[in-house]
Order: C-alpha cells, then structure tokens, then sequence
C-alpha cells in the first residue's frame, strides 16, 4: 500500500500538519475552554431524566432555590432530560434543589455531589497514574526494544495525549473523572499501535552497521507493510467508539469523544509522528557519534 | 504449528469454558440476576466518607474497618438490601447501596458519628416559630446573643442548637444553649442495646429510653443532683441538654435526681417524637459511635430510570459496534474472518462468564472497557492476518502462510497487550471505583483476547487447512493477481 510515499523523508510535512492541530487545540486550553467538572473542583449535580415538561434553561433556573439559582449552571441533554451544576450545597440545600427539580419537571432526580478536598485528591491520582505509567513504559521499550524507540514512543504518545485535550477544549466538552479514564486509554493504544509498527522495524532492521539512507529506506518499507492493519484495526477499534458516541449518555459520550480523537490521533502518529522521530533521534545520535572521536 | 490432536484440545477446552460459562450464566440463576449492575445502571446510593480525628492525628487503618462494620450494623437494621461496604486507601469508605428507597434518610445514618453527649446548660435562649429560610440568621443571632452571656467563656464553653417543630403556632423552634466544651457523661455509659423506641405511659407520645451502665447511673445521679442544687441557688430552671453529635435532640427540664434510666423525649409534637426519627436515634445509638468523625466528601444518587437508560444505550452501543466488526471481518478476510468471528463471538461470551462468575460489577466505564477489548480482540486477528496473506501473496501454501502469520505476529501481539496492560494495572492501582472497574474489565478483555484471536483461531485455522480443506488465496480475501506479483521490496 501507498509505493509511491515516502513516509521518513516528508516528516516536515506530517510533523507541519500535526503543529496545526496541535496548535488549534492548545489555543483552545490556553483561551480557557478547558471546562472541568465537579469530579475535579467540588460541587453539586443534578440530572433529571425523562421530564414529563420542556422548560427551557431559563425556566429550570427560575425553579431554583433564590441564592442558588445565580451560581447555577443549567444545559439540556436531548429532548427531556436536564443537568444542572451548583457550588458545593449542604446536605439540606441539595434536598431542596432536588425535590424543587422534580416537581418543576415532573421527573425523576439524579445528584453527585463532590467535596472540593475530593476533587483535588483525584486530581493528584490521576496526574501520579500517567506519571507512573509513562516511567513503566518507557522502561519496558527500552529494554524490549531500544532506548530510541522508546523515545520515538513517548514523543508519539505525548503528540496523541496533548491532542485529544486540544480538542477536547475545543469542542467544549466537560473533563470529568471518565475523560481521565479516556486519556489513559488513549495513551494506552498509541503505544499499543505505535509497538507494532516499531515490532516490523525491529524485525526488518539490520543487525549490525547504521545508515542513514538504508535505516530510512528500511522504516519506509516497514511502514508500508502494515499500515493496512493499522488501518484496519482504527476502523474495527472506531465502530464501537462511533456507537458509543451515539447512542450513549452524556458520560459515555464525552468518553467516546476522547477515545475517538485519541485513536485517530494514534493512529495518524504511529505511522507519520513515531517511526520518523525513531529516524531523526537515529541519526541524530549516529552524527554525534561520529562527531565525538574528532572534537576528543 | 501444533499437531491435530493439539488443536482439538484447545478447540474441546474451548467447548468446557463455553459449557461453564452457559451455566454461570443461565444455569446457576435466573439469566436477569446473573450480571451484577453498577449503581449507574440500576439507580441507588453510593457515598464516600473520610474520617478523622478530633485532635487531628492519624485514623489508624483499624478505626476505619470498626467505622466501616458499625456503618454496615446501621444500614443493615434499616432493612435495605446488599450494601457493600469497603475501607478505601488510608482513611476513606465507600458505601453503595443498590436501589434505595429513602436516599437521604441512609445518607444521614451512614455519616453520624453519633457522640451522645450529656450536658449541664449554663444558659440558653429561644427564638420560637421561626420561618424556614430564616433558621441560619437566626441561629447567628443567638450564637451572638448568647457569647455576650456571663456564662459563656472562649475556649471553656460552646454553643449547641437544637430545631424543634414549633410547639405553638408554625415554624421551628430554635434554641441555643451555651454548654461545657466537654460533655458531662457521654454515650459510652449507654448500656449495649440500652436505646429503645418506647411509649410513654402517661401521654402515649413515643420517646426513646436510654439504660444506662450502674457507673453511668451513678455519675447521672451527680449530675442531675448538681444542675438541682444550682437551679436552686440561681431560681431558675435546670435544664440537661441531650445531644447526638452536635445537635441537641432534647433539653428537658431536671425536676429530679435521675438514675440509670433516661428517656429523650419531644412533647412538643401531637404524638412525640417522629416515627422514622426515633427509629434513627435508636438505629445509631444502638450500633454505638463511629471511633472517628467521618464527612461526606462526594455522595451520588441515582434515579432507576437513568440507571436503566444509560444501561440501554450502553448495550445498543456495544453490540451495534460488535456486530458490525463481525460483519467487516468477514467482508475483508473471507474465510479468515468467519474464524475470526466465530472467535470473537466465543470471546464475547466468555468475557460474559468472567464478569458473571468473578463477579464484576457492571458500570458504564465498564461497558466502556468491553467496548474496547472488542477492538482489541479484533486488532489481533488483524496483525495476523496481514502477516498470513503477505505469506500467501510471496506464493506459500495456506498451511505454511498460516504457521508464519501466527508465528511472526505474535510476537507485535504480545507487546503491544503487555503495554495496554501495564496503563490497566496503573489504572487499578491509583484510582478507585468506577475507573477500577474499567482497569480490571481491560485486563481480563485483554488476557482473554489474546486466548481466543491466538489460540483458539490457531487451532480453528490449523484444522481447517490440515484436513483436506482447500483454502484458497481469494478465500482470504487475497486477489489471485497479486499473488507473487507484489513481493515486498527491499529488506529481506
């Protein structure tokens, strides 16, 4: 598949079309549409599903307690269904915020609350869980394949994880504990894709001597000979996502969003971000090695 | 490749596994009670309490598990059904209460410290039918009011309310009383099982009596003696405030020495005290006081009709994605891809089995976890067969291609699982609750795929072309064309 593409060669170009999207999606966190939910800060959430009544947003806000309405935060889920956020309520207050939504929609009430200590606490695990996680795996690639390729991967996965929060952002969808799960999933299968692109050049690759022109030559070939599989595994990966995506509720559909930008960002980066990192580190090592004995 | 006789063990172990998991599944119980349902799924109650101490020390690891049994005792005397109790971390404790009828009433029993204290009161004030939304200023103003108080001293004394519906009029009743920063006696004098929802003789009010230890008693008898004699000196009357944590339930008025037997009583209503609150205040006292002070620090509530919404859409998603992977399979690997199919579909259920006989409780991220070990388990068959019709296409026999896919692609196979698997046991060790569930549906779908897209197609595939079966190239979806004409170029 695809002869004539010189995949190692054009990194510019895959690297230029990756900075773009990149760019895109970081602009967006850095303009502040990174909107966190109460799994992260504290507060209250109430959804109300299946409303025998259609209120509009305005109207649910009106039904509020006064001094809870303004710092209230209301958005409809489909045709009957309601969510509305507050700070963190007393036991008591959230009784009545409850049973007030009830009655004003005339449907049944679910609510999370989340102390703000709660949040940060998750917060903390889930930054030490992909720490931890990368430090693993940068172990295990290196001592199942090399050093460089580990490097190639994390640069990958890096790329992937950055870009699903891009979008993320700029999409405006709510980072809750499950987006979490999402992101370490996502870093999970980037490196799973890019491992088996790094399997075919490991076994392609000879045992002695480096050139840059036959490493190169020898990455392009290992490229083309699986990137149907790799095509082919985004699409079977991507049909549950897609159906999750639509049929699932807002919780499921968020984790669907991130996983399917993750995916797809992995599976652009295994082919056109990864081997090419793998190249340029290579070379870049084999020149300084060269370069070392002369200035010694 | 492994001889016939290896692949019908593999193909007979297979047929054990199915057989086991067809029981667990429909056999051993009804097939609706099989899988168990997450909270989300089914509607319920699921609270996480921290505890501390008062001082602000350390909760030692065997407060929390005395915390979490008295927490259990409490529930279970509720008559709710199967509620699962667990200590988390360090000094954290999730409760999950599947299809609650009363939410709040559980949510407030399960977070009670339940401190009964027994207080002299020093002074008091009461702003009578007091409106709803007024409770918290006016509360403010008595705590005002009452520090200005002779008897009220920083650090020695504090302030204690106590809500009562009103007893003339509407509203609440709100009362503050300056007491000692220390009870005088306090709920371990409290005989075991000593609290008893009763009836008063005289006026048939309900009110809950309180046996005291003969030490107890004793230092009753001090006490009551001692608010008398003051009231006496003072003229006014001596009041003993009785307070669960730090509410005062009642405060009555001590005209006599009392004993060893106490009775909380609120006369104020029709009947006296409420059914459910007098249940509760038995429940509480009863199962004894939490060793630490706990607080909610996040509490969900979930309707049934969500719960099984989200459990509908959860499952349309995952066999709308499953059945059109099975279909594409097929499409593109022919007869490769019905092996592969059959496999998958072996896998799904045994993925069923697994999560019945474990059991694994079933989440929406867990859903979510399948969602995506159904790409996984695809993906290996994948890799595969790539490699077996790249073999097919340099000109080798079914038989030969077949052996060299699964023996070069394993290898890609296996590291790449081992990388997903190590993100699932970080998962599984940094994070709780509903992302554990996903951690751990990861593994197994993970472990599992590996078995069925290896092991079990290795086996199907390794009858099918032994056994005189002629698998041609087209029926692995390779054109005769390129059969030979397109050897792979350069490294070889």
């Amino acid at each position: 598949m695809f002869p004539g593409v010189d995949f190692v060669g054009k990194y510019r170009r895959w690297f230029a079309i990756s900075g773009v999207l990149l760019a895109l999606g970081l602009l967006a966190v850095a303009l502040g549409r990174l909107e966190f939910g109460i799994d992260f800060q504290g507060g209250a959430q109430f959804t109300a599903t299946e409303a025998d009544r259609q209120l509009t947003e305005q109207e649910v806000t009106d039904a509020l307690p006064p001094g809870i309405a303004e710092e209230s935060v209301v958005t409809t889920l489909g045709d009957d269904g309601y969510e509305v956020r507050t700070p963190v309520l007393s036991e008591q207050d959230s009784q009545e915020v409850q049973s007030l939504l009830a009655e004003a929609l005339g449907a049944e009430v679910s609510a999370t609350s989340v102390s703000p200590a709660f949040g940060e606490q998750i917060r903390n695990q889930a930054l030490q869980a992909v720490a931890a996680a990368l430090l693993i795996i940068v172990a295990f690639i290196s001592i199942r394949f090399e050093f460089s390729f580990a490097i190639a991967s994390m640069v990958a996965l890096v790329h992937d994880v950055l870009l699903t929060i891009g979008f993320y952002a700029a999409f405006g969808r709510e980072v809750s504990l499950v987006t979490v799960v999402a992101v370490l999933t996502v870093l999970g299968y980037s490196l799973y894709d890019t491992i088996i692109i790094f399997d075919r050049i490991r076994e392609n690759a000879p045992t002695v001597g480096y050139n840059r022109r036959r490493f190169d030559e020898m990455v392009n070939v290992s490229i083309r000979q699986v990137i149907r599989r790799s095509i082919y595994t985004s699409i079977f990966t991507l049909i549950p996502i897609t159906a999750l995506l639509i049929f699932g509720e807002s919780t499921l559909s968020d984790f669907a969003f991130a996983l399917l930008v993750g995916i797809l960002a992995g599976a652009y980066s295994s082919i056109f971000i990864a081997p090419q990192v793998l190249s340029l580190f290579k070379a870049w090592r084999a020149g300084s090695a060269r370069r070392a004995p002369r200035s010694a | 490749m492994g001889s016939t006789r290896n692949n019908i063990i593999v193909l007979g172990l297979v047929v054990v596994l199915i057989g086991v998991a067809a029981y667990l599944i429909f056999l051993r119980q009804p097939v609706t009670q099989a899988t168990q349902l997450g909270l989300d799924l089914q509607g319920g109650v699921s609270a996480q309490l921290e505890g501390s101490q008062t001082g602000g020390g350390n909760v030692s690891r065997e407060e929390m598990e005395q915390a979490s049994d008295l927490i259990r005792q409490r529930i279970d005397r509720l008559g709710v059904a199967e509620p699962d109790v667990r200590v988390q971390g360090q000094d954290q404790i999730v409760v999950q209460i599947p299809g609650v009828e009363n939410p709040d009433e559980v949510i407030d029993i399960i977070g009670r410290t339940a401190q009964l204290g027994f207080y002299q009161v020093l002074a008091f004030e009461q702003n009578p039918n007091t409106p709803s939304d007024e409770i918290d200023a006016v509360q403010n103003e008595l705590e005002e009011d009452l520090r200005d108080d002779d008897a009220f001293r920083r650090g020695e004394t504090k302030i204690l309310f106590e809500e009562s519906p009103a007893f003339q009029g509407s509203g609440t009743d709100v009362t503050g009383y300056v007491v000692r920063e220390q009870p005088d006696l306090t709920g371990e004098e409290l005989r075991q099982n000593g609290a008893n929802v009763e009836f008063d003789p005289t006026s048939n009010n309900r009110i809950v009596t309180l046996q005291l230890t003969n030490e107890g008693g004793n230092r009753m008898a001090d006490l009551t003696q001692e608010i008398i004699n003051e009231a006496a000196v003072s003229g006014e009357p001596g009041l003993m405030a009785i307070a669960l944590d730090q509410d005062v339930q009642s405060a009555p008025e001590v005209q006599a020495v009392l004993s060893d037997q106490i009775s909380i009583t609120n006369d104020s209503l029709p009947g006296g005290l409420p059914e459910d609150e007098a249940r509760q205040l038995e429940t509480v006292l009863n199962t004894g006081a939490l060793p630490v002070n706990m607080e909610i620090i996040s509490q969900t509530e979930v309707g049934p009709t969500l719960g099984l919404s989200s459990l509908r859409s959860g499952l349309t998603a995952s066999l709308v994605g499953f059945a059109l992977v099975l279909v594409l399979l097929v499409v593109i690997y022919r007869a490769l891809g019905l092996v592969a199919a059959l496999a998958l579909l072996i896998y799904a259920f045994l993925m069923w089995g697994i999560i019945v006989a474990v059991p694994v409780t079933m989440t929406l991220p867990g859903i979510a976890g399948i969602v995506l070990s159904i790409g996984v388990a695809a993906d290996a068959n994948v890799v595969i067969f790539e490699r077996i019709k790249e073999e097919v296409k340099r000109g080798r026999t079914p038989r030969a291609a077949i052996q060299a896919g699964y023996d070069r692609g394993f290898r890609a196979i296996l590291d790449g699982n081992i990388t997903t698997l190590i993100t699932a046991f970080i998962l599984f060790a940094l994070s709780s609750g509903s992302v554990r569930g996903f951690a751990v549906l990861l593994v197994i779908g993970v472990i599992l795929s590996m078995f069925t897209a290896v092991v079990v197609t290795r086996a199907l595939l390794g009858l099918l072309s032994g056994r005189g079966v002629h698998l041609s190239p087209g029926m692995m979806g390779v054109s005769k064309s390129s059969v030979s004409a397109e050897r792979p170029a350069g490294v070889r």
